[in-house]
């Protein structure tokens, strides 16, 4: 979606405050991600659903909130979307119902730290989707602009680059947030060059890599 | 507070001063609010909170990226193999888990000069780097990295070696970036902890040399 969290070459927003380079500035936020990180494996909602719940937080909210505040918000959307909790008892902080505790069970606390040091691979193997483009091929990247969450910023949409690596089959975020599986397809670096993205304000020779899905372009 | 605001007068940059900003006030109530509520509904044992946290904050972080970078700049097999599969060459140190599943390494050079962002959220790689700092998911870091990188590293305090061209990696699918850094000058007789003490954060993101 053309949200406000696809900041890539938006301006206006001024200096950038380097010298803020805590993670945590208050209890809270601490509470705040732990807090998703858990809920994450009772409710159940995974990182592209929270990623797009933050999305569609309103953009004057996305903007003025703090960056832990709208994963919370977030998440809170995505508990009321699953019936799990609702706004009267967000409004005043207490429990009006009980959920199915068997289908939610909450994840103990050597479960959790197991569970994150193992991560989750999101790969398919090489062999189960054939590869549409090759390394050192350009591409364009489309120029729809899916309604959805997508993993295309807007400031690469049609443009041309060259495809510098395959980095294998991947699930693809779009699909598994618009509750289409896991589609597995591979993801390409495409490299873009700073002047085809930016015009002559940007040096000749400076360039810009990002992983883009195959759904995202046709050949050039 | 003893700190007098002198040439300071707004209060959102001043880690000291949260508790009078209204707007954490607020988030501090809701997240408060919603805890309640998921604990008395049993999604979330109250323990596992603090776990989560505990375990981000002993076994990620920086000092892992830099005993990486380091053990690269002195060995070069292994340096090798974390440029061709970074995820494997730093499993293999043990760092690994969410947010680390697909790492891959760049290395700068006196060519290139490489940083790193998520213009569309704030993806990092945790087990090498821990938890993102603050400026690093701004929208002023994220938007303009990727347009006017020269000028954004100019103020990190970042001075570009006259030649060098920049490239930046935006962090859009399931590939998390660390940048391995020249290695200083002069540093040949350094062993491989000093030479982690050497490496920074803001090196492993490209806005800093090392």
């Amino acid at each position: 979606m053309d949200g406000i969290h696809d900041m890539g070459g938006k301006q206006g927003f001024g200096r950038i405050a380097v010298e803020e380079d805590y993670i945590f500035r208050s209890a809270w936020q601490r509470r705040a991600f732990a807090l998703v990180e858990a809920l994450a494996w009772s409710t159940p909602y995974n990182t592209d659903q929270h990623r797009h719940a933050v999305e569609c937080v309103p953009p004057a909210d996305y903007l003025r909130l703090d960056y832990f505040e709208n994963w919370i918000v977030a998440s809170e959307m995505l508990l009321k979307e699953a019936g799990l909790v609702d706004q009267s008892e967000l409004d005043d902080g207490r429990k009006h119902f009980d959920v199915d505790q068997k289908s939610h069970a909450p994840v103990g606390v050597h479960e959790i730290v197991d569970a994150t040091k193992a991560g989750a691979d999101l790969r398919f193997p090489e062999d189960t989707q054939s590869a549409r483009f090759a390394v050192g091929q350009s591409v364009l990247v489309s120029h729809t602009q899916a309604a959805g969450h997508t993993r295309v910023p807007r400031y690469l949409r049609g443009k041309t680059g060259r495809i510098v690596s395959d980095e294998g089959v991947f699930q693809f975020a779009d699909a598994v947030v618009a509750g289409r599986g896991p589609d597995p397809q591979h993801c390409y670096t495409v490299v873009f060059s700073a002047q085809d993205l930016w015009g002559e304000e940007a040096q000749v020779g400076d360039s810009l890599c990002a992983d883009l899905w195959e759904a995202y372009l046709e050949p050039a | 507070m003893s700190k007098q605001s002198k040439g300071s007068d707004k209060g959102h940059t001043d880690g000291h001063g949260h508790e009078h900003d209204p707007l954490e006030e607020g988030a501090a109530l809701r997240v408060r609010a919603l805890e309640e509520i998921v604990v008395a509904k049993g999604l979330v044992d109250p323990e596992a909170l603090d776990s989560i946290v505990e375990y981000y904050e002993r076994e990620t972080g920086p000092r892992n990226g830099a005993a990486v970078v380091a053990r690269a700049w002195s060995d070069p097999e292994f340096k090798n193999w974390l440029l061709q599969d970074g995820t494997a060459a730093i499993n293999s140190m043990g760092f690994r888990g969410v947010q680390g599943e697909h790492i891959r390494v760049i290395e700068n050079t006196d060519e290139t000069h490489n940083v790193v962002v998520c213009t569309l959220c704030s993806c990092y790689p945790w087990p090498v780097l821990g938890l993102a700092p603050a400026w690093y998911k701004s929208p002023a870091y994220r938007s303009r990295v990727v347009r006017e990188p020269r000028v954004v590293l100019e103020e990190f305090g970042f001075e570009l070696p006259r030649g060098t061209q920049v490239r930046v990696w935006d962090s859009t699918a399931e590939v998390r970036y660390l940048i391995l850094p020249v290695r200083p000058a002069n540093t040949g007789d350094l062993s491989v902890e000093e030479l982690a003490q050497l490496v920074t954060r803001n090196g492993m993101i490209g806005t800093a040399a090392v």
